[in-house]
């Protein structure tokens, strides 16, 4: 089977804009989430790992005059960054798809509206645009799909483009996920208890819950013969498997035994060809909510073996908080960089390692070594999605 | 081809075995195409068509949604036949969560966060409308939630479809759920509520276990970007991305057979987009008009479904934000589906 590779990148999170801001703060491994400006975040813990203000993208217009929400605009920009990256200039428009993945696309825009007054027209403005404001900016004619799994909605988002490719639908997909504060999503996690009031701290013995996070990533896939044929300047890395499950347990509660999110990271590595020995880093969910982190720790153990634990982690979220939508894309884009640059940037120092989950952490960078890397993406729901990034032509 | 055109996702021998429809039109497959009626009123009681407990706090989309997936599965003889690993299932929704989260947003501007009431605070995440149908019948093999404008009733199709062909699942329940905008929400004149389900399994499966086979589907989908929609050749771009996918034949088999539709529903608004695909189409498509959200061209290709016959059908739709997308629908030959399709459901 042609092989799916990754000829572009973009990405926008509290780290700053662009893909050697992100790296750089990767490397970095400090960060801090700060309080939302909305006066109208009524709630216990208005906190968030916000896009810096001078990074946010500039407020753009649909083609109609429609103003664009910060999840379109987050989009946009990575998506420009990503298309530039592969040079895709003079690609067939008929065979470019868009798969984007959000949970509450511009919802921000509606919440703007109900306090501030709403736009005159009485045209529908659907909040799941998201997808479709990069349709227009990449001329992309091929499928159109928004995808909203929550917290795995970016993760599906990438398989899917992938599964485009692979049935012949499209030869290029622009992909990935963009979320933006909502005060709804902000305000319903904190009914529900689960947000950290201190920061983001997966796989920590004293974690809270989840901290949100601002973002986007954008990856372009590509089938490699469309790739070779048009020359692409690089490949980052190439999508090797993607394995789906769902838990059908508790509306937000992971299933406590682990099967399911098992079963999608064996289906992941199956797809791939690859052997649980040859995986050199793991992009946990890891969000720092109790029962995840602890269920998900077991669950690597039991697909990685006995030498789970000494696996290295990185655990994204606790640099960038939980970005949502997005969260599946800003993990792939992580594991792209990390296979391609061939090292594993240090974790944010945990307070207490929590002995409930025994897995690895480093704290100081450390060569990639292996030939694949996992990236697993969860959700309300029990949506399950693993990923599995290889070097390109591995 | 020389121009762009809108590809096919057809799975190979699918066929639908079960309809479930909540509607204000009526609770029916046969009602699915009445003229609209506006969602309001004492349409829909949980009570009667879920039970008495557990379902009272679920959002409106969540209701519609399981009842018109019970009556799916009803109609097509149940999901136990089939692994839970290997039950797949796939909704669209555009609106469904929107009055929700107006109300909630109410709440917390006004009074604060801790007045939301915990038992609905999760459904502000859309996918929960699926993932509750998903814990009810355990399916475990995938759960998706499409939100493309207008189109993701289809693209639930479309991609629930290639998921079964690449082996994710085999068996698949696909649909779309809408509820009421806010009343202040731009669109909300256009509001729909009410969902549709349908049951696609292998048509040698169906066959063997003696279900009933309505007829077969097919979904094709691509993108006509705004700004070209609106420009002079709008209307010939829209037809270069309609392509053959109503020119060629439909039904899940994909092979082009029976060539173009005997009747092509077209659900549109007055955007440029609408308008393009409308140029594109010509006199001949019945007009629905488009409603604020991805409902309504699923109930005309379940109402297409159901009216079983010899006559194929195309169900049309676009969204002003670029989203096209065409459904084929080619029901049984034999007559007798749609009524037993009816008697199941009673």
């Amino acid at each position: 089977m042609d092989e799916i590779l990754i000829t572009g990148l973009g990405v926008i999170s509290c780290l700053g804009n662009g893909v050697d801001a992100f790296w750089r703060g990767m490397n970095e491994a400090a960060s801090a989430p700060r309080r939302v400006p909305d006066p109208n975040a009524h709630m216990d813990i208005p906190m968030m790992y916000g896009v810096p203000e001078a990074e946010v993208p500039r407020a753009e217009r649909e083609p109609d005059g429609q103003p664009l929400g910060l999840g379109s605009r987050f989009a946009l920009e990575v998506s420009r960054q990503a298309i530039a990256s592969a040079e895709l200039d003079g690609t067939d428009p008929q065979r470019i798809a868009v798969v984007i993945g959000t949970g509450m696309g511009d919802a921000g825009l509606h919440e703007e509206w109900r306090v501030s007054g709403y736009p005159e027209r009485d045209g529908w403005s659907p909040t799941f645009c998201v997808a479709s404001a990069v349709g227009s900016l990449a001329g992309a004619e091929g499928p159109n799909i928004s995808v909203s799994n929550a917290c795995a909605a970016s993760g599906f988002a990438i398989s899917i483009a992938a599964d485009l490719i692979r049935s012949g639908e499209a030869d290029v997909v622009v992909t990935g996920g963009a979320e933006a504060y909502s005060r709804v999503a902000l305000g319903c996690f904190n009914r529900l208890g689960a947000v950290d009031s201190r920061r983001c701290r997966p796989f920590d013995a004293h974690r809270e819950g989840t901290v949100f996070g601002e973002g986007a990533a954008a990856l372009v896939l590509e089938s490699e013969e469309h790739a070779r044929r048009r020359g692409a300047p690089r490949a980052y890395a190439r999508l090797a498997g993607a394995g789906w499950s769902c838990d059908a347990h508790h509306t937000t509660a992971i299933e406590p035994e682990g099967e399911q999110v098992v079963r999608a990271m064996r289906q992941a590595l199956r797809e791939s060809g690859v052997d649980p020995s040859e995986v050199g880093c793991v992009v946990p969910h890891g969000t720092g909510t109790l029962i995840n982190d602890t269920v998900e720790s077991r669950a690597l153990s039991e697909v990685l073996g006995p030498v789970a634990a000494k696996h290295p982690l990185y655990s994204l979220k606790s640099l960038i908080g939980h970005t949502g939508g997005a969260a599946g894309a800003l993990a792939a884009l992580a594991a792209v960089l990390i296979v391609h640059r061939g090292t594993v940037p240090p974790n944010v120092p945990r307070d207490v390692a929590d002995p409930e989950c025994e897995v690895s952490l480093p704290e100081r960078a450390v060569p990639f070594d292996g030939s694949a890397a996992v990236v697993n993406a969860y959700a309300f729901g029990g949506n399950n999605v693993s990923l599995v990034l290889q070097e390109a032509g591995s | 081809m020389s121009g762009p055109e809108i590809t096919s996702a057809a799975a190979a021998e699918l066929t639908v075995t079960g309809i479930g429809v909540i509607s204000p039109r009526g609770h029916d497959a046969s009602a699915a195409t009445l003229p609209g009626a506006a969602p309001s009123g004492d349409w829909f009681d949980y009570r009667t068509e879920l039970g008495r407990r557990g379902y009272k706090y679920l959002p409106a989309a969540s209701q519609y949604f399981l009842a018109a997936c019970n009556r799916a599965l009803r109609a097509s003889g149940g999901c136990e036949h089939v692994p839970a690993e290997e039950r797949g299932a796939a909704v669209g929704t555009n609106s469904g969560a929107e009055g929700l989260h107006s109300a909630m947003d109410e709440t917390i501007v006004k009074t604060g966060a801790e007045d939301l009431s915990p038992a609905t605070a999760p459904f502000f995440s859309i996918n929960l409308f699926g993932s509750r149908m998903a814990m009810e019948h355990a399916f475990k093999g995938f759960n998706l939630t499409l939100t493309s404008p207008r189109v993701a009733g289809f693209e639930a199709l479309r991609t629930g479809l290639r998921s079964l062909r690449l082996g994710r699942a085999s068996w698949l329940l696909a649909g779309a759920t809408e509820d009421a905008l806010a009343v202040l929400d731009p669109g909300a004149s256009g509001s729909e509520a009410g969902a549709v389900a349908l049951v696609l399994e292998s048509a040698a499966g169906a066959a063997a276990r003696g279900a009933t086979s309505l007829g077969e589907l097919s979904v094709r989908s691509g993108f006509l970007p705004p700004h070209k929609a609106g420009q002079p050749q709008g209307t010939e771009h829209a037809r270069r991305l309609l392509g053959t996918a109503l020119t060629a034949g439909g039904g899940t088999g994909g092979g082009g057979t029976g060539g173009p539709p005997d009747e092509v529903t077209a659900v549109l608004d007055d955007s440029p987009v609408g308008r393009a695909v409308t140029g594109a189409l010509g006199d001949t498509a019945r007009r629905v008009p488009a409603g604020s959200g991805c409902l309504e061209p699923l109930l005309q290709a379940a109402g297409a479904l159901a009216r079983g016959g010899d006559r194929s059908a195309a169900v049309v739709t676009a969204a002003a934000t670029g989203e096209v997308a065409v459904c084929r629908i080619t029901p049984a030959r034999t007559g007798t589906a749609a009524h037993r399709q009816s008697d199941n459901e009673a």
